[in-house]
């Protein structure tokens, strides 16, 4: 293969891209298995789950917008709000079980007033307990960390279709480097996170480098072994 | 857009719609999901029960494997041997319940026999009902999954260019996420986990006390299959048929090649109804089961 300034910037996406996925796994607000007994606030999932379940329907939303564009923006665009349409039909839906199932109020335990709405968290908690449900600060946080799994997805797919031309190759590659980087990231959250406003949050730059690393590595590997199995 | 196209996307949102709530189902049967920690551990604190145990994976690789596995299946039947897609994805569905036989089955021998030190049994009539059960739940998922990758693949406009085993897989790997997310909650709302104050989650203090006996007899996962198929199933449909069905939707409705930034624009305008939705529903959650009564800190209500 030729290795020119355009590999270059194909490599340049998908380090990006590794990055935007590890930093927005971070996130995603998710209770792991205290959360599905309303035991902590979030979604009652992991971590990897979640990021890969909603970062890879933005990936099957950007794969049907490049098969007819090969206009980045739409690609990533389409890709985020794929993301993002599946992170919040989840969360909707799970805090429907929480309100008419469970029956109990949605509080955070990490905060005493919600960031976004501004309401009392802590009366709320049961006792036991730290936290159930997903408040508003939860979901926007959800959301957000869906929109840059989407665009993230959605960056490391581009280039590989452009370096194999063969989107069912390209879909694998973007698939493994995907989970690469969500997994990452659980290393800092341990378990459970609830976004932005937990001070988990803030250990962001270790999954960071961790992905530039990992992320360098992925790209040269797409670029020198993914054109390989292409047409 | 036309009818046609509408149609089909109206199917895809149906089988979407059906194969969450049937994936949702056999986690239950199954206790894939979850709170199956609690269950894990239930013997380890002197209660061995008769629950099934098949979690030795998360539910979006294992559903991602099946669904795979149905679609490879169905693939190199429409593509090899030119047999009619529904009976090709009828077989794929079949191939992917088999291997979930195989897989529920060791799973639940070897989770039981590693605890046999806590006094748990094998129970052989569990393993013989209760597989059955499982797998027929999967055949559902996977049919339904294949059969919208078969529909985006082959008959939708644009088709998809992933290749319908890909397709079936991330729809796999997604149907697990969001049974996981939504579903779960629904189970460990069950009595085998909440038998203390109704509105407010298993205190930490309870792990591992789950309800093993019922008003007759012993309690098995067949009872939380009863109990989750009332909400926790339809609404893990609820969300699974809402992400299909809303994804697509936009693509369908709005033509990707000349109308692309309605349809993402469309997109957005339903993530910001969802928002505002949930926003309206925390409110109407904290007005109505109010405070907890036992809170003694400084912080208003």
């Amino acid at each position: 293969m030729i290795f020119d300034a355009n590999t270059i910037v194909y490599m340049l996406e998908i380090i990006a891209g590794g990055l935007l996925v590890s930093v927005g796994v971070h996130f995603v607000p998710v209770g792991g298995a205290p959360a599905a007994m309303a035991q902590a606030t979030g979604i009652g999932t992991g971590t990897v789950t979640l990021a890969a379940g909603s970062g890879l329907t933005g990936l099957l939303s950007a794969g049907l917008m490049m098969s007819v564009t090969h206009n980045i923006w739409p690609i990533i665009a389409t890709g985020a709000v794929g993301s993002m349409i599946m992170m919040d039909a989840t969360m909707l839906t799970g805090d429907f079980i929480y309100s008419y199932a469970v029956g109990c109020p949605y509080a955070s335990a990490k905060v005493n007033y919600d960031p976004i709405t501004g309401w009392s968290q802590p009366p709320y908690v049961a006792p036991g307990t730290v936290g159930q449900g997903i408040p508003t600060v939860c979901f926007v946080t959800g959301t957000i960390g869906a929109l840059l799994g989407g665009v993230g997805g959605a960056m490391i797919y581009y280039p590989c279709v452009l370096i194999t031309n063969n989107p069912a190759e390209s879909s694998m590659f973007a698939l493994g480097i995907f989970f690469v980087h969500s997994v990452l990231p659980s290393w800092n959250i341990q378990g459970t996170i609830e976004g932005f406003h937990d001070p988990k949050f803030k250990k962001w730059p270790a999954a960071f480098k961790a992905s530039l690393v990992a992320g360098i590595l992925l790209a040269f590997m797409a670029v020198l072994i993914a054109p390989i199995g292409g047409s | 857009m036309d009818a046609f196209g509408m149609g089909l996307v109206a199917a895809l949102g149906a089988l979407a719609t059906i194969s969450g709530a049937s994936e949702d189902i056999d986690s239950d049967i199954g206790s894939q999901s979850n709170p199956n920690s609690q269950v894990q551990l239930a013997a380890q604190v002197g209660n061995p029960h008769r629950i099934y145990n098949k979690a030795i994976a998360g539910e979006p690789p294992s559903n991602a494997l099946w669904c795979a596995c149905s679609g490879i299946v169905a693939y190199m039947l429409i593509e090899g041997y030119h047999m009619p897609a529904l009976f090709a994805i009828a077989a794929g569905a079949s191939f992917a319940a088999l291997v979930d036989g195989v897989m529920a089955t060791s799973a639940y021998f070897g989770r039981s026999a590693s605890q046999s030190r806590f006094n748990q049994w094998i129970y052989l009539d569990i393993v013989r009902y209760t597989t059955t059960s499982i797998m027929a739940h999967v055949w559902i998922t996977a049919f339904c999954l294949t059969t919208v990758a078969y529909i985006q693949n082959y008959v939708l406009t644009p088709h998809h260019p992933f290749p319908l085993p890909v397709i079936a897989l991330i729809w796999g790997i997604t149907v697990g996420a969001i049974g996981s997310s939504v579903g779960d909650i629904h189970y460990g709302g069950e009595r085998e986990f909440q038998w203390r104050l109704f509105g407010q989650g298993l205190n930490t203090m309870l792990s591992g006390q789950i309800v093993r006996k019922a008003e007759a007899g012993l309690r098995n996962t067949i009872d939380n299959a009863w109990f989750c198929a009332k909400f926790g199933g339809p609404c893990t449909g609820l969300g699974m048929g809402l992400t299909v069905f809303l994804d697509n939707w936009r693509t369908t409705v709005f033509d990707p090649v000349t109308q692309a930034p309605y349809a993402i624009a469309m997109g957005v305008i339903f993530v910001i109804l969802m928002n505002v939705y949930n926003f309206y529903l925390e409110l109407s959650a904290r007005k109505k089961y109010g405070p907890y009564p036992g809170y003694k800190g400084d912080i208003a209500a």
